[in-house]
């Protein structure tokens, strides 16, 4: 009886231990660590790739002679030498393609993750499923879409069409995060009891106070789609060349230090991106004021 | 504002009925609570009010005119949340002008408006904050502000004090209570708390498994209950019950004579709260088997000779019994209610 006694209460002196430990400042600590430690991994090879981009020599372990322009102005097309491809038409094309995409996925994908949030109905989950998981590679889409139309795969709209089918799941899971956190039907009932029509509640109340998860899939949405090789590489047929096949041959051809360039091109793109895109995200949902 | 009426309205989903044969009226100006248990269709009619579910059967009319399929924006119905539902896109402000925008108000009116209802409910300062930023009373005090508004026909209030602390829910229930009074706003009142229900309202609508099962004033309801639902359900009661003969009914552990009884055939159903209970050395036995202390009160449960409970209530200055006393109890038929 009494052993009994001793063991509860050393079990719960452990028990207690162990919440300590979790609640306390060294798990804190260690939770800290560990975000550093991931977050140095993932930006150790991005910043390593962006400085060397600027040296001239990448004959030892590291690359040496710093401070050239040279791979850039190679990348860029403005070299004498190397893969001679002006980087601009390319970029603007992509934009645009990523960004019609991007537009493509909020239209549709917001009213997907309303309506798989907001109501039951049959076969929702096996929906929900589809919606949310990218279930079709790139290249078994491009493949497809060439079988399916042959005139208009490669096109700039079936760019865009193929690449808001591939990067749908990030949007219509982002922004059904931010309905989950709602509770949709008493915000939209309370708007149409005060004399709101629903298409009004929807794009006034509802799609605003998702604004957080419609920016942050718009940023997925766009920055993924300005890179997809794989469904570009497939269908490409026509029109300036698309950044990501201009990577690929950067990469792939060019000596590492220019590669290095070219893919700091892109980093310097992703992040100009997110800067817009919030920035204008949040001018966008803001009616903070009567107006 | 306006009268609003329900005419056997009946609601169901499949085979389940949700609600039965409703037929009341909330009267112009007036607040009209309804309790009941959860499942009981109490927010079921409160959407039929304002459109959000259509009856399978039956009218709603505001004063005379049938609304029954009017669309909710076009209804003129105040709508309060227990999660307050406000808009977080917008400025607390922004949220109270929102139905008058609606309506086609003009921007200077509407902020004047809204502005004049914010200070009215104490949170004239805030009209530039977040609903975000604001405390739960805060919030409320929006959702109300938002509601009141559009002026509305009626302004319907679903739990709206559910989730505050018991304080703020009392100093709430006073503040809104005057302030729907001052302005003779027609309100329905949804809750789950029949003691805010008797705080709140003119009248109270016991609703059970669909159906009503007494309407009328707070002290009608807890003092003569329609049936041992109503009476277990507002408060605590004692269901006592014997065999009547003449004007007296043997209940077990005493005998007790009362004219109302003479309209009773066989079985008698008496209603006792527990303040029907005082000490009294000519009374009947029981065993005190535990006290808690309420504050103001104490709650006493004490065991008859035949093994019935009977809950007891006495003022907390003037205790009189503990734990595993044996007490001599004396039942008041002035507080007893006899029912058929």
């Amino acid at each position: 009886m009494s052993e009994d006694v001793h063991d509860t209460a050393g079990g719960q002196g452990v028990v207690a231990r162990i919440d300590g430990l979790i609640a306390g400042p060294t798990a804190k600590a260690v939770v800290l660590g560990m975000m550093v430690f991931v977050l140095l991994l993932l930006m150790v090879p991005i910043v390593f790739t962006f400085v060397a981009s600027f040296a001239e020599s990448a004959a030892g372990a590291l690359p040496s002679g710093f401070f050239t322009l040279d791979n850039w102005r190679t990348v860029l097309g403005l070299g004498d030498y190397g893969v001679q491809t002006s980087v601009g038409p390319g970029l603007a094309f992509s934009a645009m393609l990523a960004t019609g995409g991007m537009v493509l996925n909020i239209i549709i994908g917001v009213p997907i993750a309303y309506a798989l949030t907001r109501y039951n109905f049959f076969a929702r989950d096996w929906i929900n499923a589809i919606a949310i998981l990218p279930l079709v590679p790139g290249i078994i889409l491009g493949v497809a879409f060439l079988r399916t139309y042959p005139e208009n795969a490669g096109s700039a709209l079936g760019l865009i069409v193929g690449y808001a089918l591939l990067k749908s799941p990030y949007m219509v899971l982002t922004v059904q995060s931010s309905f989950q956190s709602m509770d949709l039907q008493q915000l939209e009932e309370s708007s149409r009891s005060l004399g709101a029509s629903w298409p009004r509640t929807f794009l006034t109340v509802i799609v605003p106070n998702a604004k957080d998860g419609i920016i942050a899939g718009s940023i997925i949405c766009w920055t993924l789609a300005a890179a997809e090789f794989n469904f570009t590489y497939m269908v490409y047929a026509r029109g300036p060349r698309p950044f990501s096949l201009f990577l690929f041959e950067n990469i792939s051809n060019a000596p590492y230090l220019q590669s290095a360039a070219a893919i700091s091109v892109y980093f310097l793109i992703v992040v100009a991106a997110i800067t817009v895109l919030q920035l204008v995200g949040n001018r966008g949902f803001s009616t903070s004021s009567d107006r | 504002m306006a009268e609003v009426t329900l005419e056997k309205l009946h609601k169901r989903y499949g085979d389940e009925t949700a609600v039965e044969s409703l037929d009341f009226t909330v009267h112009d100006g007036e607040t009209l609570g309804v309790v009941g248990p959860s499942g009981c269709g109490k927010t079921t009619t409160l959407r039929m009010i304002a459109g959000f579910e259509t009856p399978t059967d039956g009218v709603v009319r505001f004063d005379s005119e049938d609304v029954t399929h009017v669309p909710p924006e076009k209804r003129n119905v105040g709508l309060v949340f227990q999660s307050y539902a406000l808009f977080n896109n917008m400025s607390v402000l922004a949220n109270v002008a929102f139905g008058l925008k609606m309506e086609g108000v003009g921007k200077e009116e509407r902020r004047e408006r809204a502005q004049e209802l914010l200070d009215m409910l104490g949170i004239g300062d805030l009209g530039d904050r977040s609903p975000e930023s604001l405390s739960g009373g805060q919030q409320q005090r929006v959702g109300l502000a938002r509601a009141l508004a559009i002026e509305p026909d009626i302004l319907l209030l679903d739990e709206p004090m559910t989730g505050l602390d018991a304080k703020l829910k009392t100093r709430l229930r006073t503040e809104m209570s005057n302030l729907l009074e001052e302005l003779g706003v027609t309100a329905l009142y949804v809750t789950h708390d029949q003691e805010e229900a008797m705080a709140m309202c003119d009248r109270i609508a016991v609703l059970n498994d669909g159906h009503i099962e007494q309407i009328g004033t707070p002290d009608t309801v807890y003092e003569q209950p329609a049936n041992t639902f109503v009476a277990n359900f507002i408060g605590t009661s004692n269901v006592l019950r014997g065999k009547a003969n003449g004007d007296s009914v043997d209940l077990g552990f005493t005998r007790v004579q009362d004219e109302r009884l003479e309209a009773v055939n066989g079985e008698a159903t008496l209603i006792a709260r527990p303040e029907a209970f005082d000490v009294d050395d000519d009374g009947f036995e029981a065993q005190v088997r535990d006290v808690h202390y309420l504050g103001e009160r104490i709650q006493a449960t004490a065991e008859l000779p035949d093994g019935t409970d009977l809950t007891l209530k006495f003022d907390s200055f003037d205790r009189q019994v503990s734990a595993d006393d044996v007490v001599s109890l004396a039942l008041d038929l002035d507080d007893v209610h006899v029912v058929d």
